[in-house]
């Protein structure tokens, strides 16, 4: 092998990227080199050429590598920013001899008018510049889908004769914006998540890398940069094997109350299934909730209130709620309780409290929610049904479970709020595209509705967490498995639920939240009795609410159903206050 | 020319609105927020009857009829009163719907909701203020504000009379 100068290393590994395989310590005189017509196989190259790029079929001498791989890159800029010269040059191209490289490129060079461009290349993996209708296509993404597979090395080695027609009509030229260098983060990242999803690790690795050197010449403090460069850093982390970030509860809590803070979304949710609940409690005097993630109970002040001023009087208040253990010995659920309980006390309802702490939402079982028989019950589930769908094969998903429990708690309510948006679908690049346009829309929304700072920034990261949940992990730790609200109806139905209309009320209350809100931008959509929540027309949360569908049995009196009518006025005597907290033992 | 005073006129004594603090009272409920703000300022009397929160509870519910049951009051004094209401939530709320008229439904009826959602906002922000206020486990809640819980930061900073 000829002498491999280290310093001119990094450029010409760059330069030879594309020429050789991916990595470069391989060699690539195996079977994929080209063979030319007019070019003797070498088995020993003559020392100063260096071996790697003869292997190939290019003849450079080691001591021109950097000189070579600088003007390469000058081409690439070059044609990339004169377009009128392109097609000259890809019929001309027959007439030197591609083989010599340096002395080819410097040819090239002198065709073009002005090839002194000071600004910072393309990131040179990704063309190839020794092909010249495939180099004047490097700055095309554009039409990225018709060109050859981007970027597969071997192919990019193949040195047409002629230049393919078809390659010269799809020539676009795209100049050096800051648009554009958006436009190719995009691109770079569907590129990225096909290779993994084909398994292609390696050429997934070097994308990643080259989308970080990309971000550099993009405004990341907002737009496409910002999003991109999450999700490059899950991809990363993908890549790494690292998935997800651990999380203690206390970092979710302090995320989440500031996501609470920072845009409508939870606001919408809670106010939404607030309404519904109360108005399914409607003549009730006994009701229990089960709150499927308590966090700080910030859902059911609003709930207690309403419930306090109801004409009839407030009824007495059973709140359960679910929540993970909180580890060194405090007990937050029951701290939560207590100042639920305080609040209830002040506005005179009677109100009683049980913490149910698990870390996983399948490790509840219904008798630790002890329901009675004679009270209302609502479930409360804000963006936690999703996470019961994904499981480590041969189990299955424990929805499958949890569903027909609920299901036989008999409730008067269900409240379901979840994304709306597909994000569980089985392809890796479906799942990633989908991502990437809702988290978009989500970061735009939260861009403008929220200047204010340090929420906005951790309202950021709790939305950065899903997206790393949805990149980097698969089966039972990936629990950000968003379905959209169509799936979700139908897997409902199938549990022995039926829709119940969100009114009037809840519609108007929700748009008079967004109004609140200083953008405009928000706004509610009424969807076949649910309301999803819209930024510029496209939605993102959906809020809906179930009822147990009546089963029916035969009897010989006649037909029995569900339906409760669950009027009584005595309830079993409870004291005012009441914090109990119970923590499954099949958990700690 | 103190008798010649009083032959022109009859005999009158002078008016001191303060002496009435009944009718002073009447004419404060009368005031919109700002102006009520600003005529706390003119002296302690009039400060103390514009702190009295039914000067509050007349504004707030001004523009709502029929009026809300009485079953509100007890809620919303235990919530913090209203005047703190009105500057917390209602103000806020009410200027902002404002920016955005939609024609269609009638006044009141958006008053008596924009009521409900504003009560539900208090009811919040009450609850956050139990949390900052209980030593270690609150502080995480950022802000020590006390004036100011951060989940209604969306809505505009209210000034504390």
């Amino acid at each position: 092998m000829g002498p491999f100068d280290p310093s001119a290393a990094a450029a010409a590994a760059a330069a030879a990227a594309a020429a050789a395989s991916s990595s470069s310590s391989s060699s690539c005189s195996g079977g994929s080199a080209p063979k030319r017509h007019h070019h003797h196989h070498h088995h020993h190259p003559p020392p100063d050429l260096d071996g790697l790029l003869a292997g190939a079929g290019y003849k450079v001498r080691s001591s021109e590598l950097h000189h070579v791989a600088q003007r390469l890159e000058r081409l690439e800029t070059a044609l990339v920013n004169s377009a009128a010269h392109i097609p000259h040059l890809a019929s001309d191209a027959v007439h030197y001899n591609p083989s010599d490289l340096a002395s080819w490129v410097d040819s090239m060079l002198s065709e073009l008018p002005s090839s002194s461009f000071s600004s910072p290349c393309l990131p040179s993996g990704f063309p190839d510049p020794y092909s010249p209708a495939a180099a004047a296509l490097g700055g095309g993404w554009v039409d990225h889908p018709s060109c050859s597979p981007h970027p597969q090395p071997h192919q990019n080695v193949v040195v047409p004769q002629q230049p393919q027609p078809q390659q010269q009509q799809q020539l676009t030229v795209v100049t050096a914006l800051e648009e554009d260098s958006g436009i190719q983060l995009v691109h770079a990242l569907m590129t990225c998540a096909e290779s993994v999803q084909r398994g292609d690790a390696s050429l997934a690795g070097s994308l990643v890398e080259e989308m970080r050197a990309l971000l550099t010449r993009v405004d990341t403090s907002r737009g496409i940069g910002k999003v991109a460069g999450y999700f490059i850093d899950a991809l990363g982390r993908r890549l790494l094997g690292l998935g997800s970030a651990p999380a203690s509860a206390f970092e979710n809590e302090v995320l989440y109350h500031h996501f609470y803070e920072a845009c409508p979304y939870l606001k919408f949710a809670h106010f939404t299934a607030n309404q519904a609940i109360l108005e399914a409690f409607d003549g009730h005097d006994c009701v229990h909730v089960i709150d499927f993630n308590l966090m700080h109970g910030l859902q059911w002040p609003a709930l207690i209130q309403a419930l306090a001023l109801r004409p009839r009087g407030p009824p007495l208040l059973r709140l359960t709620g679910i929540g993970p253990p909180s580890p060194d010995g405090r007990d937050v659920l029951r701290e939560i309780g207590l100042r639920l309980a305080e609040l209830a006390r002040s506005v005179n309802v009677r109100f009683a409290f049980r913490g149910v702490a698990a870390s996983r939402l399948e490790d509840v079982k219904p008798w630790m929610l002890q329901v009675s028989p004679k009270e209302a019950v609502a479930v409360n589930s804000i963006m936690q049904l999703h996470r019961l769908l994904g499981s480590d094969p041969p189990r299955d998903p424990p929805i499958g479970s949890v569903l027909p429990w609920i299901r036989s708690l008999n409730p008067k309510i269900m409240t379901v709020a979840e994304q709306e948006a597909n994000h569980n679908r089985p392809g890796f690049l479906d799942r990633f595209t989908e991502a990437l346009y809702y988290y978009s829309t989500l970061f735009d929304s939260l861009e403008a509705a929220c200047p204010v700072q340090p929420d906005k920034a951790l309202a950021e990261m709790y939305l950065q967490r899903e997206i790393c949940n949805i990149v980097g992990c698969e089966g039972a730790a990936r629990v950000e498995r968003h379905e959209p609200l169509d799936r979700w109806r139908a897997r409902l139905g199938r549990a022995g639920f039926r829709p119940l209309h969100l009114g009037s009320n809840a519609f108007k209350q929700a748009s008079m939240l967004l109004t609140l809100f200083s953008t405009e931008g928000y706004s509610v959509e009424e969807n076949e009795g649910c309301l999803t929540l819209c930024w510029h027309s496209r939605p993102l949360i959906a809020a809906s609410a179930w009822q147990a569908a009546p089963t029916v049995v035969n009897s010989p009196a006649g037909v029995i159903n569900h339906d409760d009518n669950n009027n009584q006025l005595s309830c079993s005597p409870v004291p005012m206050l009441s914090i109990e907290t119970d923590i499954p033992s099949s958990i700690q | 020319m103190v008798h010649h005073h009083h032959h022109c006129k009859e005999k009158r004594p002078k008016f001191c609105i303060n002496d009435h603090v009944d009718v002073l009272a009447e004419i404060l409920k009368r005031l919109d927020g700002r102006s009520l703000c600003v005529a706390a300022c003119v002296c302690r009397l009039w400060s103390a009857l514009a702190r009295n929160d039914s000067v509050w509870e007349h504004l707030c519910f001004r523009h709502l009829s029929p009026p809300p049951p009485s079953s509100v009051r007890p809620v919303v004094s235990a919530l913090g009163g209203y005047r703190r209401l009105y500057m917390v939530c209602i103000r806020p709320v009410l200027s902002r719907l404002g920016r955005s008229r939609r024609a269609e439904l009638p006044w009141r009826v958006r008053s008596r909701e924009e009521l409900q959602l504003s009560l539900s906002l208090f009811c919040v922000d009450y609850y956050e203020r139990l949390g900052n206020g209980s030593g270690g486990g609150g502080s995480r809640f950022g802000d020590g504000s006390a004036s100011a819980s951060s989940s209604l930061m969306f809505l505009c900073k209210p000034v504390n009379v």
